[in-house]
């Protein structure tokens, strides 16, 4: 068949009895219980300016979070969530995905949760592309458990697992990410450049596949001058622009002169540009479109009904089975 | 042209007749001179046999046994001169298989390609016997196209059509079941979530079972339901809406439009699916009748399946809606759902007036699928009035297509029905009606013409033009009509070159058309309308038939003749009279009015076209006499010129943003709300005079709902420092000095 099936008297009902949600109708019951100051206050407010103004139902999206200060997100929306293991935020989503790919999943993850005890599992997610929008928190410390190195702590970081200060480069969660086959879309914003931090996530939906946003988000807690340097001179960000990826308001494009133009389908410059070490790549990095979802690939040619799976079974079974001679007939199956 | 009549050619066929018995006879069996190299079609490779290949959804449905051949060939055998002998072998097979399935040899093509290899070890000597053996094994293992196989014959339009409506109906099917099953699954999960939240499924029966036999002893059942029964929630669905999916549940699972195909068990057993495939159309319109309760049924339980799954059916709103729905309601799409009626149709078989039904039945949009099998164009020969029809076959259905304006027409005959499949799955697979016409080949008048020959000479010869009218390809006849599939589409007849050798065995090449009297020729019925000549009565008057009819010979009493063989393969010129002539003027005439609508010399345009050719040229007349009388036309170097001016550069624009900031006074506090990152510092100072917008981002609320101080220690605690504190507002309030010099840096 040429034609998807519609039923547009359904879509038309339904469009009839849309209500409007507003940025209040995705804040659950829960104030959220970040410090004061927290950049994971302006990743929320991006998230949900993103579902309003994509009017996505609340009873049709999903955050699934592993552990840390970054995966208490679920709880600040008013949405399905699944706040899962340590690092296991992506086997959960990946799991919701294949059985209702209607929904809109989302994964809020941190550095610790991701790149450290979720190593294995985020490398796979990359290279099984399925259609999620995934947000890295990296403010490079255990802020929850109160200040340990994580792997993308810089270097000579003291902390409470690293008195005399971290031995090891920090991990770039960029190039890892860059680096695994399947790889479909790359971005990386700053918390404190929410236009942009919207706009970032805003792309990161509406990319059909992984969707991979490392968020630099501020921790004034743990990590208080961290970031003061990018966030007080804007020119050592570098704004990655192009019609194709990120476009500036007027404001934003004066305030951040540091630009480079990047088409978004060279991952070659794509990795160059992840790889600077003195200055702060932001915008979309990476994308491809083409790359197929692995939910996708092994959609099955009708759904798998509890009917489906006994029939399947019953065929499995009968073939080692010994018919007594007065067994019914067996017609075979279609 | 006037000098053809009937008066005085008749005599003259007479005078030419010629006596002896024998030599009449072996005239008779004639065919057209074209013809002459397709005298054994079992020997040659061409279309037919055609294999009817059972996938579901793949692009190649019906393929010939030529493609599988070659295919075959391709893929196993070594190119070059290595694989010589096999090659052979493998054509050698296909030559075998198409003579089997000639002499009456039905089945599928693995039952006949055994048969054929049976055949070919049997005339092979031993000698050979070893390779041959090992060649057919490999052939035998990589043949992977299997399927019923078919000759041109004249059971093939209704046996090909039949096969690709079982192709599109397998594929509607499968999306059918996985929207249905999908739709079954969700509801059932709803039904499922709801009993797993009743007290039911906390008794300890069930957690018992849940539990299951290893550790069943471990726990106290009975305890374990009572603390999970005190602890539950009450938010179970509503009976009205238990009732409501467990009806349209049972609606969704007890349709008879599709079987339920592998996952029986996802529905109600022993519902025998509905046939769709009728011989007359009567039957089929009563089904449709007979079934529009159920098809309305299934599309509203479809619809609030859908509603209900999104949780989006309002029992006010809905309800209402689903009370008075009817079929009225049922749209296009939702009649593309369901299969489409197929009638198979057989020109002088079916009744007269089914013809007629099927005609109105199209008309009405019913979606129905009919066939229009036609054995016989030309008709009886009778010299008596009404023959208008003769020479005019195919004028019926061309004007229908023009009439039922949504209908999908197509109309070929069987020789090209191969070549045109994908014309054929997309009639049937449009969404409204479409009527089928094909021409058969198999006339029974005609003797010594193989089928397929006869219907590709029907299509050459005019006689029974392919045309496709497809109104789902766009909104104007340019778009929706095609007569492309025809050979040489722009001219009156197809010309085509005949060569053969004469009497002193020297090449001899001529060109000439195929027209519709060649093509009349091959039917024995119309033998007394002409009598072909050997060399000695040619005369000087004769004129071939196709020029003749393009513009009506040189000579003041034309004898027209075409070129045909006899039996033995000698050439003939056979003379026509002119009622021949008459028919094909028919013909022609028919054929035109497609060629206008398929864009090939439209009438209406090229009138247009001639009217702006001569007001170009008198404007071209009077430009010219406007120069000779010496006026100044601009050149085109001036107009160069022109163009090359750079335009006017646009103003360069404002920069609105900071215009306002210039607006603002320094003296007002404000905040950049754009740039706010909602880290609740501000608000946590004064959820008064900090607020958030609609895009929860701080912007100053109200500046006199707290003190300066209160404003100074915000614009210092802001993570992106974006507050700007101004200057107090209240000239009393303590330590302002100090305080303004901490606003300093912010402002």
């Amino acid at each position: 068949m040429g034609r998807p099936m519609h039923a547009p008297r359904t879509e038309c009902l339904l469009n009839l009895i849309d209500q409007e949600y507003a940025i209040r109708d995705y804040q659950s019951d829960i104030p959220p219980r970040w410090c004061t100051g927290c950049g994971d206050n302006g990743i929320l407010t991006a998230v949900q300016r993103l579902c309003r103004d994509e009017q996505l139902p609340p009873e049709k999206t999903v955050f699934v979070s592993g552990i840390g200060c970054s995966s208490r997100l679920p709880h600040y929306m008013n949405a399905y969530g699944f706040h899962g293991l340590h690092g296991r935020a992506f086997p959960v989503a990946e799991g919701i995905k294949m059985r209702r790919p209607d929904l809109h999943v989302f994964v809020t993850t941190g550095d610790g949760d991701c790149c450290s005890i979720g190593a294995a599992h985020w490398i796979h997610a990359i290279r099984y592309n399925m259609n999620m929008t995934v947000l890295m928190h990296d403010n490079q410390i255990y802020g929850l458990t109160k200040k340990q190195a994580s792997p993308t702590s810089p270097r000579g970081l003291k902390s409470n697992t690293t008195p005399r200060g971290t031995y090891l480069d920090p991990l770039n969660p960029l190039t890892v990410t860059l680096g695994v086959p399947n790889v479909s879309f790359v971005a990386q914003a700053a918390d404190w450049i929410p236009e942009v931090l919207y706009d970032i996530i805003s792309q990161a939906y509406r990319h059909k596949g992984f969707s991979f946003v490392r968020v630099l988000q501020r921790c004034p807690e743990f990590m208080p001058h961290r970031f003061d340097a990018w966030v007080q001179d804007p020119s050592l960000t570098r704004l990655v622009v192009h019609q194709k990826g990120l476009t500036l308001s007027a404001d934003t494009s004066r305030t951040y002169r540091n630009q480079e133009i990047h088409d978004p389908g060279d991952i070659d410059r794509a990795r160059e540009i992840a790889s600077l070490t003195e200055e702060v790549p932001v915008g979309i990095l990476y994308r491809n479109p083409e790359v197929p979802c692995y939910e996708d690939l092994r959609e099955g040619e009708r759904p798998n009904t509890p009917g489906l799976i006994r029939t399947v079974l019953d065929e499995e079974f009968d073939k080692f089975t010994i018919w007594p001679d007065d067994a019914p007939d067996r017609a075979p199956a279609e | 042209m006037d000098g053809i009549s009937l008066e005085l050619t008749s005599p003259r066929l007479l005078e030419l007749d010629p006596e002896d018995a024998g030599e009449k006879a072996k005239m008779q069996a004639q065919r057209p001179a074209l013809f002459a190299g397709y005298r054994d079609l079992r020997r040659l490779r061409y279309d037919y046999p055609l294999v009817l290949v059972e996938t579901d959804g793949g692009s190649a449905r019906v393929q010939s046994l030529t493609g599988v051949v070659d295919d075959l060939i391709r893929r196993i055998v070594p190119p070059g001169p290595q694989g010589k002998a096999f090659r052979w072998q493998l054509l050698h097979m296909e030559e075998t298989v198409r003579g089997l399935v000639a002499d009456g040899a039905g089945g599928r093509l693995s039952q006949l390609w055994r048969k054929a290899e049976a055949q070919l070890l049997e005339a092979n000597g031993k000698d050979a016997r070893d390779d041959l053996v090992r060649n057919l094994d490999l052939a035998r293992e990589t043949l992977e196209t299997d399927g019923e196989v078919i000759d041109c014959d004249d059971k093939t339009p209704a046996r090909f059509l039949v096969h690709a409506w079982n192709t599109i109906h397998a594929s509607k099917a499968k999306a059918f079941r996985k929207r249905v099953d999908g739709l079954i699954l969700k509801l059932s999960d709803i039904l499922k979530a709801d009993f797993v939240k009743s007290n039911k499924a906390r008794s300890p029966e069930i957690l018992k079972s849940a539990v299951g036999d290893t550790f069943n002893t471990d726990f106290d059942f009975a305890a374990m339901s009572r603390v999970l029964v005190e602890g539950s929630h009450s938010d179970m669905l509503s009976a009205e809406r238990r009732q409501r999916i467990e009806a349209v549940l049972m609606v969704l699972q007890s349709q008879r439009f599709y079987g339920p195909g592998r996952a029986s068990g996802s529905w109600v057993e022993e519902v025998e699916p509905y046939s769709f495939i009728f011989d007359n159309c009567a039957a089929a319109m009563d089904a449709f009748r007979d079934r529009l309760p159920q098809m309305v049924d299934f599309i509203e339980a479809l619809s609030i399946a859908e509603l209900e799954i999104e949780n989006k059916y309002r029992p006010d709103l809905h309800d209402p809606f689903f009370q008075r729905f009817d079929e009225s309601e049922l749209t296009a799409e939702d009649l593309a759902l369901f299969p489409s009626y197929l009638v198979c149709l057989r020109d002088g078989e079916s009744d007269a007036a089914e013809t007629v039904r099927a005609l109105e039945a199209i008309a009405s949009g019913f979606p129905v699928k009919v066939l229009i099998q036609t054995d016989d164009i030309v008709g009886d020969s009778s010299p008596e009035p009404p023959r208008t029809s003769f020479g005019g076959g195919s004028a019926r259905l061309a004007a229908m297509a023009l009439g039922a304006n949504h209908a999908y027409v197509f109309q070929t005959a069987s020789a090209s029905l191969f070549r045109l499949q994908e014309r054929v799955l997309k009639g049937l697979m449009y969404d409204g009606p479409a009527l089928f016409s094909i021409y058969s080949g198999v006339t029974r008048t005609v003797s010594g013409v193989p089928p397929y020959l006869l219907a590709a000479a029907a299509t050459e010869s005019r006689a029974f033009p392919s045309f496709t009218y497809d109104p789902a390809a766009g909104p104007d006849w340019a778009s929706r009509f095609d007569i492309r599939d025809n050979p040489q589409p722009e001219a009156a007849w197809p010309v085509h070159t005949l060569s053969y050798e004469d009497a002193e065995l020297q090449r001899i090449s001529h060109t000439g058309a195929i027209t519709h009297v060649d093509f009349v020729v091959c039917d024995s019925r119309y033998e007394r309308h002409w009598v072909p000549t050997s060399r000695s009565k040619w005369l000087d008057t004769m004129v071939p038939a196709d020029e003749l009819l393009s513009n009506g010979g040189n000579c003041a009493e034309p004898v027209p003749y075409v070129w045909t063989v006899d039996a033995d393969g000698c050439l003939r010129r056979t003379v026509v009279d002119d009622r021949l002539i008459e028919g094909a003027r028919r013909c022609a005439e028919t054929w035109r009015t497609l060629q206008e609508l398929g864009g090939i010399n439209n009438s209406h345009a090229r009138r247009q076209l001639d009217a702006a050719r001569e007001s170009w040229e008198q404007e071209r007349e009077r430009e010219r006499e406007a120069l000779g009388a010496g006026a100044a036309a601009p050149q085109p170097a001036d107009v160069l010129a022109v163009a090359a001016q750079p335009k006017p550069k646009s103003e360069p624009e404002p920069e609105p943003a900071v215009a306002e900031e210039d607006a603002r006074s320094p003296d007002e506090p404000y905040i950049e709300t754009a740039r706010c990152t909602t880290c609740n510092e501000c608000t946590q100072i004064n959820n008064k005079m900090f607020v958030y917008n609609d895009n929860k981002q701080a912007y100053i609320a109200d500046p006199d709902a707290g003190s300066y101080r209160q404003m100074v220690e915000a614009a210092e605690s802001c993570q992106v420092s974006i507050i700007h504190p101004g200057k107090p507002r209240n000239p009393d309030e303590p330590n302002l000095a100090e305080l303004i010099e901490r606003a300093e840096p912010f402002n």
